[in-house]
């Protein structure tokens, strides 16, 4: 029988030096060098790695940890794996056989969902960082997403248990006290569609692991281990105070945020979830212990992806724009209950855990806006809308494979009208120009625009969403993984909501087929996939919104006459 | 050897070098920048400090200018029309879809130079091969053009999907708009850039007609004032990515200057290198705002193609500089968690340190050292005077808040700033695969010289150099600027012997196009050629120098594949066994300046009395008395702890260092054993 009790969540709150021996400038050089390591270990990794997602896409953390798995350092990569990895470290830990059964030189690999928070392709290497002296001062780690890890397909929205969705590392050393495991290491390449491109990727890993580790070992040394663990100390509990100088302006009080996934991928079911946020004081919980079961389909999101999730929402808002460590989590506690979708059990399939996952961050803005509307931005199309593409090229027999996420309009906020980027889960990453594409892939793009009308209204208008015209040139395959399409992007204070997400496929005789979600879907040649992506949602009353800003809007286009007279009458 | 005047505007001081070939000597001087009118300053510069014998003589006029930044930055410049490809009219303003800060949940992307209802589409299509997809629709062209007249637009910029393939299509839009009346600047972009990625090439095409028309004002202005002073030889202006270009090649390619704001350093530092023979030197430019990084590996500086300026690409050669919000104006603060935070904001040049007695009420950096004696008994070549009671009523408030004495608050600060410039330079350095040990440290500018023994105990480097005219050194390395001209194409194919043979054919056309360009007039010219290669499938490139014989490349496709591979092991530690590809072709033509003279040892001061000072130590970790040497009179090894002055800059050498003058007079700083 499977305990259904809710669990509760907290950050590392052991100490291992003394907060109140350290001098405040030490705490400041200590705190801009571990993030200097971080950053040098990033550095390392992306100039290594061999595939775009690595370099490009910025698909992967990097963070250094103390022997208590807490958060030293994150260098900036994917947010959506803010604070996640120290559930990698711990699981990998335990299962080689513990602190006792690691040595200089090992470096494990880990992949297994329930522990990284992630599908299997995303893959944890973790080293452990040891003084002269044999002392275990930390961890360097590492989590990369690989091109292929021999799932049922590149890309699936639709499996049913983990094990389609690819090879499970359950904690493996790669290294052995400095030597490869050969053994281990031709598995890894047995199991990939692209094994060059694994094995570039995974050594990557290493060499990054490697570097950090010898700039986090210099940082140590530079100031000796005691005034640095005392430095450590201070530095977290600084962190802690600045969230929490942030939570103690929201109003005491339970807030609830609703979101929505379209499906699960195997059914076209609705699911609506909430997530409750509490605030006391500056003490925030965050409860998913509500949300539904778990799904049939792969929108699970493991717990650390749920904390991870969490952890971006907050220090987004009270993280003052600063890299995040351990410090940042400790105002912050979440609660799930296991067997659920946002805390799944082996071997629930989570394959798209990061849809539900960047949605909930939305969710818990959405909770806080009942509290103070004017403290976060209305709802952005509130989805990455990835398109996954691969086929054989007609000339040469070659397989190719591309696959992106693309931007959605932004929610406005109290002040700004709302721009068009990608979902703050990937504010950093980059997605490919037209002409590179078409460089490399059988496509025409026929239109990249901003859509006219997609934004949400208001006093402060959403950032528009964008329609992509893809033609393409030989027969492909796609795999898409579109969300939010069946509802509109919240507006807040009065606000509209914007235009929702859509995936389509128009085929040469006119006929079209919408595919928010869709694995290994046959696009003949002269057919164009059409994906639309949402618009922002409005801030304030749109009666509100003065003529000139208006009449701004429609010169450039992003509003029809009609959709102002509508929305804005007080324009005319 | 020539006679050549350099003058460097910053955003405090416009910086003057000049080398008098008769003499052999190198002469500087330093007046205030004239923010809105920049000129002034230059010819202020020239008039007040050099002979107008040496004016009238001189064969060069080099010159570092931010003007075009500036106008970008604070978007003074022309009213712009785009006319793009139909579909396409967003490419400015969806951008890349990443944000500037990752953390800020209301980060906007910033409005484009080209507002929306000025970006029009025509209806034309090429593939990324160059053929014609849907042809020029050329009714299209007039609505796009009276729209774009009737909002009297200054100049039009033209890019067109795919233009870098097959340009064709931008020239007949040129020519109907030429036709239908149009008579301001038009900007194509397989001109401007060449290279693929519509968004980067758009930018950077929109930016040449944003900021054409004022710089060629700002330089034609210029050019005759300099000729009212006697002037009668070659204006030449830096480029982004190094040596520089006469002022009327920088009229039509304005982009090329936009980011040459600190190249001039480095390249001063390349020329220290290769004097000296250094292998791998680091340079920690240091002035009032910012802190500026760069890597010289063989004499040579790091060039990077694309850059960003105000989160704007543009796609342009430039010598890979790292800035951080750190220099001797950066302010310590109180963070919310109550933390002590230096910088980013800065006192700048007003107010100013606390200690310049300008008004300062914050606590600078500058006013840190001066607190602590680095920077001397307090009489500035400058001409200020320190105001210590100054620097220390805004170090208390700082102070109480974190609970400390403001002496060990003072520390602090320069701890921290030098902290984080020492990650810059640590990050920089693992880019490369290099450790920071191995390398000398080239400290310059105002503040760098203060800075350098700090920087390398944190980095453990144990050599420094600190070159001759220090403070002045980025108008020093402007002297050295050869001309250059490159141009580049992107053209991706397999690497194969037919490749080799179209990358000639480019080359040939690249090198028509620089020579249209020239003004190079007589002078021996030196061309290079460089490939952008990659393994298929990846999207990072590799630029790869190829030999030439005249405009062809002089090596088998397999010889390339050698080069590319020995590069890529080098840069990223192993090969993969994918195909090569070429993606881009790059034409360079330098013509060398004649050489100069390299005397620029101080003459020594007579019977300077020498004072001690109580400077703290941080080495040391207390307060020991500093000698005050005038850097002109050492000849003999000084062993620190010492503050060593000059004109423009202050040397603060800690206990456990020791300075030696070396034969082209650059100071030599050695760390002793330990």
């Amino acid at each position: 029988m499977i305990d259904r009790t809710p669990v509760t969540h907290r950050a590392g709150v052991a100490r291992s030096g003394n907060a109140a021996e350290a001098d405040p400038i030490t705490t400041e050089v200590v705190r801009h060098a571990l993030n200097s390591a971080a950053n040098q270990m990033k550095r390392a990794l992306v100039r290594t790695a061999f595939s775009p997602v690595i370099y490009e896409v910025l698909d992967f953390a990097v963070a250094i940890y103390d022997p208590q798995m807490r958060l030293l350092a994150q260098a900036p990569s994917l947010p959506m794996f803010m604070g996640t990895l120290n559930f990698c470290v711990e699981e990998a830990v335990k299962n080689v056989g513990g602190v006792d059964n690691l040595f200089p030189g090992d470096m494990i690999m880990y992949n297994w969902p329930y522990g990284t928070g992630s599908h299997p392709q995303d893959l944890a290497v973790v080293n452990p960082v040891y003084l002269e002296d044999g002392e275990l001062i930390g961890y360097t780690a590492i989590k990369g997403h690989w091109l292929d890890i021999a799932g049922k397909d590149p890309y699936c929205t639709d499996t049913v248990d983990v094990f389609q969705e690819g090879t499970i590392y359950p904690g493996v050393k790669i290294y052995k006290r400095g030597e490869l495991n050969d053994d281990i290491y031709r598995m890894v390449l047995a199991n990939s569609r692209v094994p060059k491109f694994v094995a570039g990727d995974l050594n990557a890993q290493v060499v990054g692991c490697r570097v950090g580790a010898a700039s986090f070992l210099d940082v140590v040394k530079r100031f000796g281990r005691e005034e640095y663990r005392n430095a450590v100390e201070a530095m977290f509990d600084h962190g802690e105070k600045v969230v929490r100088s942030y939570f103690e302006t929201i109003p005491d009080g339970r807030y609830v945020g609703h979101g929505e996934m379209d499906s699960n991928g195997i059914t076209e079911d609705r699911i609506p979830f909430e997530v409750v946020v509490e605030i006391k004081g500056s003490d925030v919980t965050l409860d998913f212990s509500n949300v539904p079961e778990t799904q049939g389909g792969p929108v699970n999101c493991p717990v650390p992806s749920t904390i991870s999730a969490s952890r971006v929402a907050i220090s987004m808002l009270a993280g003052y724009g600063e890299a995040p460590h351990e410090g940042h989590f400790r105002a912050v506690e979440v609660v799930t209950r296991p067997g659920t979708m946002f805390h799944p059990l082996p071997p629930a399939p989570c394959f798209l855990y990061g849809w539900p996952a960047l949605q909930a961050i939305e969710v818990i803005y959405n909770a806080i806006a009942k509290a103070l509307p004017k403290a976060v931005p209305a709802q952005s199309g509130g989805c990455i809308c990835s398109v996954v593409y691969w086929g054989t090229r007609a000339a040469t027999g070659e397989p190719w494979a591309d696959g992106s996420p693309h931007p959605t309009g932004q929610g406005a906020w109290d002040g700004g009208d709302g721009g068009t980027m990608l979902h703050i889960s990937e504010s950093a990453t980059r997605f490919s120009p037209v002409e590179v594409w078409e460089a490399k892939n059988p496509w025409i793009v026929d239109r990249m625009a901003l859509a006219q009308d997609s934004c949400g209204p208001g006093q402060w208008r959403g950032g528009p969403g964008i329609d992509f015209h893809f033609r393409m040139t030989e027969d492909t395959f796609i795999t898409t993984a579109v969300e939010r399409t069946k509802n509109e992007p919240w507006g807040l204070g009065g606000g509209g909501g914007g235009r929702p997400n859509g995936a389509a496929v128009r085929f040469a005789d006119g006929r079209k087929v919408s595919v928010p979600k869709t694995t290994r879907f046959l696009v003949p040649k002269d057919a164009v996939v059409e994906l639309s992506t949402g618009g922002g949602g409005g801030f304030g009353d749109p009666a509100a919104r003065p003529k000139e800003a208006v009449e701004k809007d429609l010169k450039a286009g992003y509003i029809s006459q009609s959709f102002a007279r509508k929305h804005y009458p007080q324009a005319f | 050897m020539a006679t050549r005047i350099g003058v460097d505007i910053g955003g405090t001081f416009t910086d003057l070098v000049y080398y008098d070939d008769e003499t052999g000597e190198t002469v500087e001087g330093k007046v205030p920048t004239v923010p809105h009118a920049p000129e002034e300053g230059v010819v202020a510069a020239v008039s007040g400090h050099v002979p107008r014998a040496v004016i009238e003589k001189a064969e060069f006029f080099l010159h570092g200018t931010t003007v075009g930044l500036n106008a970008l930055l604070e978007r003074r410049g022309a009213k712009v029309g785009l006319i793009t490809t139909e579909g396409f009219r967003d490419v400015l303003e969806i951008r890349r879809g990443d944000r500037a800060e990752m953390y800020n949940l209301f980060w906007k992307q910033p409005e484009p130079l080209v507002a929306r209802h000025l970006r029009l589409e025509v209806g034309e299509r090429v593939r990324a091969d160059g053929t014609v997809f849907r042809p020029l629709d050329e009714a299209s062209v007039a609505p796009a053009l009276k729209a774009l007249m009737d909002e009297r637009v200054d100049t039009i910029a033209i890019c067109l999907i795919n233009a870098y393939a097959n340009p064709a299509h931008e020239l007949r839009v040129e020519a109907l708009l030429r036709e239908g009346g149009f008579t301001g600047g038009i900007s194509l972009s397989h001109k401007i850039s060449g290279e693929y990625r519509e968004y980067e090439r758009t930018s950077t095409t929109v930016i040449d007609a944003f900021v054409r028309a004022r710089m060629s004002n700002y330089l034609k202005r210029l050019d005759a004032r300099l000729r009212e002073l006697g002037f009668k030889g070659t204006s030449l202006i830096t480029r982004s990515g190094s040596g520089s270009m006469t002022f009327t090649e920088a009229e039509e390619r304005p982009f090329e200057t936009i980011m040459s704001g600190p190249v001039a350093g480095a390249q001063g530092a390349s020329e220290v290198a290769k004097m000296l023979g250094i292998e791998a030197l680091i340079t920690a430019d240091v002035g009032g705002t910012s802190f500026d990084a760069a890597l010289i590996l063989n004499g040579e500086p790091q060039v990077l193609y694309e850059g960003t300026i105000d989160n704007m690409p543009i796609q342009t050669p430039w010598v890979d500089v790292r800035s951080i919000g750190s220099g001797g104006g950066s302010i310590a603060h109180i963070d919310v968690g109550g933390l002590m935070r230096v910088g980013p904001r800065s006192a700048g040049a007003a107010p100013g340190p606390a200690c310049y007695g300008k008004g300062g009420t914050e606590p600078a950096m500058t006013d840190a050292a001066a607190f602590l004696g680095m920077l001397g008994p307090g009489r500035l070549a400058s001409g200020i005077t320190l105001d210590f009671a100054k620097a220390e009523a805004a170090i208390a408030p700082v102070a109480a808040a974190i609970g400390q004495e403001v002496e060990a608050t003072a520390t602090g600060i320069l701890r921290i700033a030098a902290s984080s410039m020492a990650n810059a330079m640590r990050e920089v350095s693992v880019e490369q695969g290099l450790d920071p040990r191995r390398m000398v440290l080239l400290p310059f500018g105002g503040a760098g010289p203060l800075m350098a023994t700090l920087l390398a105990d944190e980095l453990k480097m144990t050599q420094i150099v600190v070159p001759p005219l220090a403070g002045n050194f980025s108008a020093w390395g402007l002297l050295g600027a050869d001309m250059v001209q490159s141009a580049a194409r992107t053209r991706i194919m397999d690497l194969g012997e037919e490749a080799v043979a179209s990358a000639n054919a480019l080359l040939a056309a690249l090198f028509a196009d620089i020579a249209g360009r020239g003004e190079h007039g007589a002078r021996e010219t030196v061309l290079s050629a460089r490939l952008d290669l990659r393994y298929k499938g990846q999207e990072h490139w590799l630029s790869v120098e190829v030999p030439l014989s005249g405009e062809a490349i002089a090596a088998t496709a397999e010889e390339i594949a050698e080069s590319f591979e020995a590069e890529y092991r080098r840069a990223f530690g192993g090969v993969m066994s994918e195909a090569i590809e070429i993606v881009s072709v790059r034409a360079t033509l330098r013509a060398p300046l004649p050489r100069r003279g390299q005397s620029t040892r101080p003459a020594a001061e007579e019977g300077a009395e020498e004072e001690t000072i109580p400077a703290y130590s941080f080495e040391r970790k207390t307060r020991l008395p500093f000698r005050v040497v005038p850097r002109a009179t050492i000849a003999a090894p000084l062993k620190g702890p010492a503050i060593i002055t000059e004109s423009t800059t202050t040397l603060y050498l800690d206990a456990e260092w020791t300075a030696a003058t070396g034969a082209h007079g650059e100071l030599v700083l050695t760390r002793s054993e330990a």
